[in-house]
């Protein structure tokens, strides 16, 4: 288990934290100096100060109204699993750094409870969208739109919700014991606490840093550079 | 297929690119919300519709040419050569596009389809399957200003015709076409056709204002064609026109996409600001009526209208309440279709399809949606300032007997106006 | 003189609005054969720029192009 994790759970998570940091700044960089269509794109009606530009922008990007409008399951869905996966981002937070103010305010004990409670619908609710999206695009009416990459995407996406919830639920290591093996990362001076060696949730963390780190590495080169580039898209529909 | 030829077309995929199509390219989920959105894949729930499925075929092109991963490892993204497979695939979903762009609308990131699929036109042009129909237009269209000596007399002889006409319904036996006229205030920009020449010369002799006609027509087969170097020397016709003449602005026709083309898309081919505005002949009756400078009967339409709002004078040209003021101001009962405005569903007739007859009856299939919204409005006159919008709807009103009336709004504004000349015909009505 | 001279087609345009007489044309051009000839009476006065226009430019001969009564009559034969 000590490879298995050295290289998901180590050396894994630096190389994908660099793909995916210069990768998305190299697809960042390419955008930005590929020169602009001289034709404006935008759609009417539209706001006339660039502050309502922005502000429209920011409301396309993040609420999408449109879209709920025209189909209000996807949107939920897929409103769901992007707030739910930034919940669970921020919640991974916890591993930089005890959230101190919070266990002041909650206790001990309390925060537990919060942090099982919060992580764990969030972890149900990502479960929950996955397989709805895999779902839609496996039995949809339009089910040759997908392609391999949308597939691969899911089947990543799935691997590291799946691990996750299995670490959350059936696992008993507390974000403590995950802190240190993180904090040593962050350090590099990486080392696996002996707890985690020698629990059998050691392969999950494997497995869930497995599919996360390939789930990095490939993100720069997929559709998922939209975390990015629905801003700038958005803001070309008001131009 | 030939090596050679593939180069080329990826080759057009390559000076055509920006930093918008790159995006558009790289960022679709394939999420598929904006299959909903497309009246022609609504219809017929054809795969090559479904707007995303169209912008497909150009991403598979660019995946394997312009991305690593894509060259590696094509089947990742289904990346593939512009082959005749692809290319006959291509021409079927493209040259069947409207250009409504209600697909951008709803798409969560406003990918344009449209715009991806104006780049698709400009390769299949470069692999000589440009739709032979819009070409043969446009070609017709340069061809006379480019022998503009050849036709100049037969084209002024049928601005006279129309101006016997503007004389007998004004009542004014100085009442003019004025054609060539040098400093005027407006360069009024119409169809080759009559109907939409009279109304608006009756209409600008009533406001009083000094105008002239462009020698030239607003369409511009070469814009749905897809060659932007044809469709800007279509445009360059009546722009270059308007420079020389010295107007303050270039009026364009009720028709849509000659409206965004002069509007929206000219400056950007021609690299240059206009030296005069731009406006659409709805935006100026709106004002005229506003400012008292013509009147209306307010009554003068007592069944029930509603209007139609063209895709590329609404949600692509901005114009959405004018021309409704104008109906309101002459009929007594408007009614408006829902959904409406911005989010009107396209009627099926735009991007040159009803010049395509191989496409007649798919395209009648296509207008199924709007056919329905306007039978719930229970209106009898539909309003709608588009001419190509106005073909649709007419073939609509034959094909699933509506029983309306299709009308130009200026059509209406010209019955709704008391003129010496229509006096006669209101009184025997009446 | 084009009274006199048969058609292989005739094509009634009356009250279509331009440029669709010209499209009408375009369009049923491919049904008669090479050497063949379109007979088309338009109602609209932009058909008297446009047909013409379309025939030169797509290599078609304009046999007459006339007024008659108010109507426009073309005769067209197809070259290729
Ligand atoms: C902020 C604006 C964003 C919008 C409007 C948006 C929208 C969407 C939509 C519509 C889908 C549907 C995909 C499908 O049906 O498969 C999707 C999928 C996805 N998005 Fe986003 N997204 C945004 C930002 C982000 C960000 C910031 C991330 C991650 C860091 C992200 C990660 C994902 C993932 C992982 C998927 C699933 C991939 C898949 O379906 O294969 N998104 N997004
Ligand atoms: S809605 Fe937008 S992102 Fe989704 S498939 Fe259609 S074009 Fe792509
Ligand atoms: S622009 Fe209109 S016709 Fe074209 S794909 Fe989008 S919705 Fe369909």
């Amino acid at each position: 288990m000590e490879t298995f994790l050295n290289i998901s759970a180590v050396y894994g998570v630096y190389l994908s934290i660099s793909v995916f940091v210069i990768g998305m700044s190299w697809r960042t960089y390419q955008w930005a100096t590929t020169p602009k269509s001289p034709v404006r794109l935008g759609m009417f009606p539209k706001p006339k100060t660039g502050a309502g530009r922005v502000l429209k922008m920011l409301k396309d990007t993040l609420i999408a109204p449109q879209s709920a409008r025209i189909e209000p399951l996807m949107w939920a869905f897929a409103f769901a699993i992007h707030v739910a996966a930034l919940g669970a981002f921020i919640g991974h937070g916890r591993l930089l750094h005890e959230f101190t103010p919070l266990v002041t305010w909650l206790g001990e004990d309390g925060m537990n409870t919060f942090a099982a409670w919060s992580g764990g619908t969030a972890g149900i609710v990502m479960l929950a969208a996955v397989v709805f999206w895999i779902a839609r695009r496996t039995f949809g009416p339009f089910k040759q739109l997908s392609v391999p990459e949308d597939y691969l995407l899911l089947a990543l996406l799935f691997g590291v919700i799946i691990m996750g919830d299995h670490m959350r639920f059936v696992g008993t290591i507390h974000a403590a014991t995950y802190r240190e093996w993180f904090q040593s990362l962050l350090v590099f001076k990486p080392e696996i606490p002996a707890e985690i060696l020698g629990s059998s949730t050691g392969w999950s963390l494997g497995a869930h840093m497995l599919f996360t780190d390939l789930f990095l590495i490939y993100f720069p080169f997929s559709k998922l550079v939209h975390a990015v580039g629905a801003f700038s898209a958005n803001l070309v529909r008001s131009e | 297929m030939e090596t050679q030829q593939m180069t080329t077309l990826v080759g057009v995929l390559d000076q055509k690119m920006n930093r918008q199509l790159k995006q558009y390219l790289d960022i679709c989920a394939r999420c598929a919300i904006c299959k909903d959105a497309c009246h022609q894949y609504v219809a017929t729930q054809d795969f090559k519709y479904l707007p995303a499925r169209r912008a497909e075929l150009i991403r598979q092109i660019y995946k394997k040419y312009f991305t690593k991963t894509g060259e590696f490892v094509p089947a990742l993204y289904e990346a593939r050569d512009p082959d005749e497979n692809l290319l006959d695939e291509l021409y079927e979903s493209t040259y069947a596009c409207t250009g409504c762009r209600r697909c951008m609308y709803y798409c969560p990131f406003s990918i344009d389809t449209a715009w991806i699929l104006s780049v698709a036109k400009a390769i299949l042009i470069a692999a000589g399957k440009g739709n032979e129909m819009l070409g043969q237009l446009a070609d017709a269209a340069l061809f006379k200003s480019d022998n503009f000596e050849m036709f100049k007399d037969i084209i002024v002889d049928g601005f006279k015709d129309i101006e016997q006409q503007v004389k007998g319904l004004t009542g004014d036996p100085d009442a003019e076409i004025p054609v060539d006229k040098q400093g005027a205030d407006i360069l009024y920009v119409a169809l080759a056709g009559a109907h939409s020449i009279l109304p608006a010369a009756v209409i600008f002799h009533e406001a009083k204002v000094s105008w002239t006609l462009s020698y030239f027509e607003a369409a511009n087969y070469g814009y749905f064609f897809g060659d932007a170097v044809k469709a800007r020397k279509i445009a360059d016709r009546f722009m270059d026109e308007a420079k020389r003449l010295g107007v303050k602005e270039v009026v364009i026709t009720e028709c849509g996409h000659a409206y965004r083309v002069a509007e929206i898309f000219h400056e950007a081919w021609s690299g240059e600001k206009h030296p005069f505005k731009v406006r659409h002949i709805l935006e100026v009756i709106d004002e005229y009526i506003t400012d008292g400078r013509i009147k209306v009967r307010p009554d003068a339409i007592k069944e029930p209208v509603t209007y139609h709002d063209p895709c590329q004078i609404g949600r692509n040209g901005g114009i959405f309440e004018q021309p409704r003021n104008i109906v309101r101001a002459l009929a007594s009962d408007f009614r408006d279709m829902t959904p409406n405005r911005e989010q009107q569903w396209c009627c099926g007739g735009g991007g040159g399809l009803v010049a395509i007859s191989e496409m007649d009856e798919f395209r009648i299939k296509s207008g199924t949606i709007k056919a329905e919204q306007i039978k719930a409005t229970g209106a009898r006159i539909i309003a709608s300032p588009c001419e190509n919008c106005r073909l649709q709807m007419e073939g609509l009103n034959d094909s699933m007997e509506l029983g309306i009336e299709v009308k130009a709004i200026m059509d209406l504004v010209l019955e709704a106006m008391p003129l010496p000349g229509s006096f006669a015909k209101d009184a025997s009505t009446d | 003189m084009s009274e006199e001279m048969k058609a292989d087609l005739e094509l009634d345009l009356k009250g279509l609005l331009c440029p669709m007489p010209m499209v009408k044309v375009s369009q049923n051009i491919a049904s008669v054969a090479v050497g063949g000839t379109i007979r088309a009476v338009a109602t609209d006065p932009g058909s008297m720029a446009d047909i013409p226009a379309w025939a030169k430019s797509t290599g078609n001969e304009l046999i007459s192009a006339e007024k008659i009564d108010g109507e426009f009559v073309f005769m067209v034969k197809r070259l290729k």
